[in-house]
């Protein structure tokens, strides 16, 4: 075989390994995206849209079941026979209803789906937009007592990073509060507590803008056709539907102050400022990291050593000189000290 | 003396096997804690006189130590638990020292706080002393605070805390004796310290901490610090309430006999917490960790006195600005790595050739002799000599010089503080790729070791990161690696151009396989982070602790012990099996030709293949264990398939030969262009790690998957290059 054969069958080689293992774009990946959407997956995907109906208090129809599972209307109803048949759902006064079971099977799901979305944010690194996908596939896949290892791991989490609640093992959901964004007028702030996930396209548009769970939000301007607000210290314009996937805890006025939009990342070499908070965004394992560190409301950080490239910035915090990222450093917003340069 | 306590998995510290360590029982057990960087392990050499090696660097003793020390008769076990900065349990290390804290139950607990950062060290004061009484201060690096300006004055912090302080400065011995003395006086009861503890939370969190504390002493009378176990309980601590599950906990209230846990109880309890968890504010965490630091900035306000603008802290800013400055901080620190090599490469080559004098052309000969004279069969001699002997002297006379001086000198780098520097100068670089800075620290050990590169990894606080250091390391061109390079490049490249040139132009050539070596592990950090071990780069924080003078003498004594003498015992170990192949291999007959011969036969066309030969395969496979005898092997596998036994030692005998140039007649003749030369120097570089650092890396992840992807993917991508660059190198040659 001369060179040149050679050469060719080794791109060849190449290619068909890439076509076959290229993540998500690959023959093996879709062929499992296609045998993950297998029956049981579809049961339970139908369950868990007629619970969150319940708790949300959304009446579900057969067009919103075949919507959701991107399925034919002739499909959703063969579905719903299905769970009837196993005692899961029963066709009542209201329409579709879940029965006990069915209740406890769909929270297990919710509470699988959120529990490891929980985990994505805090422990991995995952992208905000990975997570949904990423746990629709798990919910599946886990066992209970997995699950509860997860769930004793990361200290029993109260809020999926939506800031939607987890249900307790016990089957407990505790009920939704807050209003959405579009209640509050020019002026009025509020503490984010749910951001909706779904569709993709509207969450990440939100993202994007930098809602998430705890966020404090200011409204400053209204009109039809769009919601002008600050998120975090950073201003951003949503349209007045997307805005309505957002629900806050309105603040009152005297709560909201602080925020001046610094964070330390800001500072110059030799800038002193007083820590006020460290961002919402910023949760888990890395959160705990920077607390130990000092890092809580109120403490004295001096920007006082560049690196040759920039980036990390060593800060002299509580007297020890920690070097931090500019992405963490972003997550902590502060004051400038008055006269302590 | 202390009875044996119950259950306690993750720290059997009190278990029989534990006494027979000690050479015997022990009377008191002493635990030492603190934050990383505060000198916690000197603290540790000072009491026990056992050399720990310490560095200038945080999060040194990941594993725990432990030690003895006797005093008028009486039996001191000393514990030496990882530094952390907190104790909530987030990471490995803090469940490690929490754990022993709370379930080891320690007689005394020393913690080590460093009197430059007395802040933040006292959060960690403050977390101990909610969980134990028997608490000593060791207020280390005195000198340095006072050189830095903070005056902390022991009397007054004594007081705040309500347990005894000491001051001392472990680095010279100072205050070590008045340290075992209060020790001594609180093992024994003769002082009882009243530990301070942090008392004001908000109303709602006091409430419900009040709630969970009376459920668990009305379960638990006896429990010493109910307060914090509800604490824990409502800040969702997995380890607590598995305590509580599996009655550790009674336990501890009542000193190792309480009768067993009621389970009902016991779920109730944790029923309980899970209710009053749903009313505290979704940031409790925060509450909590900020409250601890009000109290630890009250505290040492109170006992701290700073005098503005001491020359030291001074010099260490102005030494920082400098190494890390835009234009000088890269050619500085090459500059140092350059001159840690070059130190190296030059400083070992005597050495080496005495030890090779001594251990090959002298013993070698005389071992033969007298296994012949005491009438030991000849192909047990040669199994044995020939075979597992010379391997292993070769290990040690390659291996041994340039790790003596490579780990000091980078040990003396690591106590001055330098190698952080690097770390924060590199990290941009590093968090493109989607990996730690540290990691340019593990980089560099790998030129010295690969192995070593590994277990350094552990200064890594993410998993994942750490990960794809692991993986990644074998990509540094370890010493054993270096003699091939230089060979390859002295007799083939060097050889292409003027002879005055010719030293420069090898040179270069293995700083460029090097450097590439870098790129690919930048490249592969990329990749892996992409798909493997998908994420971003997580949260990283590096301490930059203040410049040290480095303790020249201890440093070359301890980094002579535990890392070179370690890491060639485990070489050695590796190394004399291999041994005792390659004779058989060379010797033991199938048909007509040797087994050597029947594989070199099979290999050859694999071999052309990707621009090698069958005897350089054979070679990496046979010295798996170690990169430095893959030269003896090919010299000896080329003589005996070419026949020409007057050139070598005979058959299974590994040898070298004086000079670059009879190397490369001898390689010549057996069929090696400068393709196999170039290419052995690239599939040197890219291979997989040696037997020694696979088995490593399997102890450092415990898990056989990942160590089969850090030993398939640089041999993946070793014969993909070589494949490569012998088709096209044949393509532009016609």
């Amino acid at each position: 075989m001369g060179p040149g054969t050679a050469l060719i069958a080794f791109v060849i080689a190449l290619v068909v390994v890439a076509t076959v293992a290229w993540p998500r774009r690959g023959v093996w990946p879709r062929l499992r995206q296609v045998w993950r959407l297998s029956e049981r997956v579809r049961l339970e995907d139908a369950l868990k849209h007629l619970s969150l109906g319940e708790h949300e208090q959304v009446p579900r129809s057969i067009e919103s079941l075949a919507g959701v599972l991107g399925v034919s209307r002739s499909r959703a109803v063969d579905l719903l026979g299905r769970l009837e048949q196993m005692g899961l759902v029963r066709s009542g006064a209201a329409g579709i209803e879940l029965t006990d079971d069915g209740r406890r099977y769909a929270l297990r799901i919710i509470r699988t789906h959120r529990l490891w979305e929980r985990y994505l944010a805090d422990e991995t690194s995952l992208a905000p937009a990975e997570w949904h996908d990423a746990a629709e596939v798990r919910e599946h896949s886990l066992s209970e007592s997995e699950v509860e290892r997860l769930a004793a791991r990361m200290g029993h989490p109260l809020y999926d990073p939506h800031g939607d609640p987890i249900p307790t093992a016990a089957g407990e959901l505790p009920p939704l509060r807050g209003v959405p964004l579009t209640a509050l007028e020019p002026g009025q702030r509020g503490t984010v507590v749910h951001v909706e996930d779904e569709p993709p396209a509207v969450f990440a548009q939100l993202v994007a803008v930098g809602f998430t769970p705890l966020a404090r939000v200011e409204v400053l301007e209204r009109s039809d056709s769009a919601v002008r607000v600050r998120v975090d210290g950073q201003e951003g314009t949503v349209a007045p539907v997307v805005a309505a996937q957002v629900t806050l805890d309105p603040l009152p006025e005297a709560a909201m102050d602080e925020d001046a939009g610094a964070t330390m990342a800001d500072l110059a070499p030799g800038e002193s400022a007083i820590v006020v908070r460290i961002s919402s965004h910023c949760q888990g394992r890395q959160r705990r990291r920077l607390l130990d560190l000092g890092l809580v409301p109120g403490t004295l950080v001096r920007a006082e050593l560049d690196s040759a490239l920039h980036d990390p910035v060593g800060y002299r915090i509580r007297g020890a000189l920690i070097a931090l990222r500019r992405r963490q450093a972003e997550v902590i917003h502060v004051r400038r000290a008055d006269g302590a340069t | 003396m202390t009875t044996a306590g119950p259950a306690c998995r993750t720290c059997e510290r009190r278990g029989p096997e534990l006494v027979q360590l000690g050479g015997g029982a022990f009377d008191h057990l002493v635990a030492l804690a603190g934050n990383p960087n505060t000198g916690k392990s000197t603290v540790f050499n000072a009491l026990t006189g056992l050399r720990q090696h310490t560095g200038n660097w945080p999060g040194k003793t990941v594993t725990r130590a432990e030690g003895t020390f006797v005093r008028e008769g009486t039996r001191y076990r000393l514990v030496d638990l990882p530094g952390t900065y907190s104790l909530q349990a987030a990471s490995a290390d803090e469940e490690v020292a929490r754990d022993f804290l709370l379930f080891g139950r320690p007689d005394v607990t020393v913690v080590v706080v460093d009197a430059t950062h007395l802040e933040r060290n006292l959060n960690l004061v403050l977390q101990i002393l909610e969980i134990t009484d028997r608490v000593v201060v060791c207020l280390n690096l005195m000198d340095e605070a006072r050189r830095h300006g903070a005056l902390v004055d022991p009397a007054r912090l004594s007081k705040q805390l309500g347990v005894p302080v000491v001051p001392a400065v472990a680095r010279r011995g100072e205050g070590i004796r008045q340290l075992v003395e209060v020790v001594e006086r609180v093992a024994r009861g003769e002082l009882t310290p009243t530990p301070f503890r942090v008392r004001r939370h908000e109303p709602e969190v006091e409430r419900a901490v009040a709630a969970l504390e009376r459920t668990l002493r009305a379960v638990w009378p006896d429990l010493s610090n109910a307060r914090w176990i509800a604490l824990r309980l409502l800040d969702a601590d997995e380890r607590i309430e598995q305590a509580i599950r599996e009655g550790e906990l009674a336990a501890l209230g009542a000193g190792g006999d309480a009768p067993p846990t009621d389970p009902v109880a016991a779920k109730q309890v944790l029923e309980q917490a899970g209710r009053l968890r749903w009313t505290l504010m979704p940031d409790f965490h925060d509450r909590l960790m900020a409250g601890l630091y009000r109290e630890a900035e009250r505290i040492a306000g109170v006992a701290l006195r700073v005098r503005p603008g001491s020359g030291a802290a001074e010099f260490n800013r102005t030494l920082d600005r400098l190494l890390t400055s835009r234009w000088l901080g890269f050619p500085l620190m090459l500059g140092v790595l350059t001159v840690v090599f070059w130190l190296t490469i030059a400083g070992a080559n005597v050495p080496s050739q005495r030890l090779a004098d001594f251990l090959i052309d002298f013993a070698h000969p005389a071992l033969k002799q007298a296994a012949a004279a005491i009438g030991m069969p000849g192909w047990l001699n040669g199994l044995l000599v020939d075979g597992v002997y010379l391997a292993t002297a070769w290990v040690v006379s390659v291996m041994l010089p340039p790790m003596a001086i490579f780990f000091p000198l980078f040990t003396l780098l690591e106590d001055f503080g330098y190698l952080p520097r690097v770390a924060f100068n590199l990290d941009a670089l590093f968090r493109r790729t989607g990996a730690h800075g540290k990691q340019a620290l593990t980089m560099c050990m790998g030129f010295g070791c690969n192995a070593a590169g590994v277990v350094a990894t552990r200064v890594i606080d993410s998993p994942r990161e750490r990960l794809i250091a692991i993986i990644t390391n074998n990509f540094s061109l370890c010493n054993g690696r270096w003699p091939t390079q230089i060979l390859m490049a002295t007799i083939f490249l060097g050889a292409l151009v003027p002879a005055h040139l010719a030293g420069v132009v090898s040179a270069g050539a293995v700083v460029g396989i090097a450097l590439l070596g870098v790129a690919f592990m930048f490249a592969t950090s990329w990749a892996l982070s992409q798909t493997m071990l998908k994420g971003e780069a997580s949260a990283f924080a590096l301490e930059l602790p203040p410049y040290r003078p480095p303790r020249v003498l201890q440093t070359l004594y301890t980094s002579l012990i535990d890392r070179t003498l370690i890491v060639l015992w485990r070489a050695v170990v590796f190394a004399a099996p291999a041994g005792a192949v390659i004779w058989l291999i060379a010797n033991a007959r199938v048909g007509d030709a040797s087994l050597a011969a029947w594989a070199v036969h099979w290999l050859d066309p694999v071999g052309l293949v990707l621009g090698l030969n069958g005897v350089v395969l054979l070679a990496y496979v046979v010295a798996i264990p170690a990169n430095e005898i893959v030269i003896p092997t090919v010299l000896m596998l080329t003589v005996l398939l070419a026949g020409t036994p007057e050139v070598g030692a005979g058959a299974g005998v590994m040898f070298e030969l004086d000079t670059a140039g009879a190397v490369g007649g001898l390689l010549q003749a057996g069929g090696w262009t400068l393709l196999t030369g170039v290419n052995l120097m690239l599939f040197s570089l890219l291979h997989n790690p040696c037997s020694t650092t696979l088995y490593t890396i399997y102890r450092e992840t415990r898990s056989a998957k990942w160590t089969a992807v850090a030993g398939a993917l640089p041999l993946g991508l070793g014969l993909a290059t070589c494949f490569l660059v012998a088709q096209v190198w044949r393509l532009a040659a016609g």
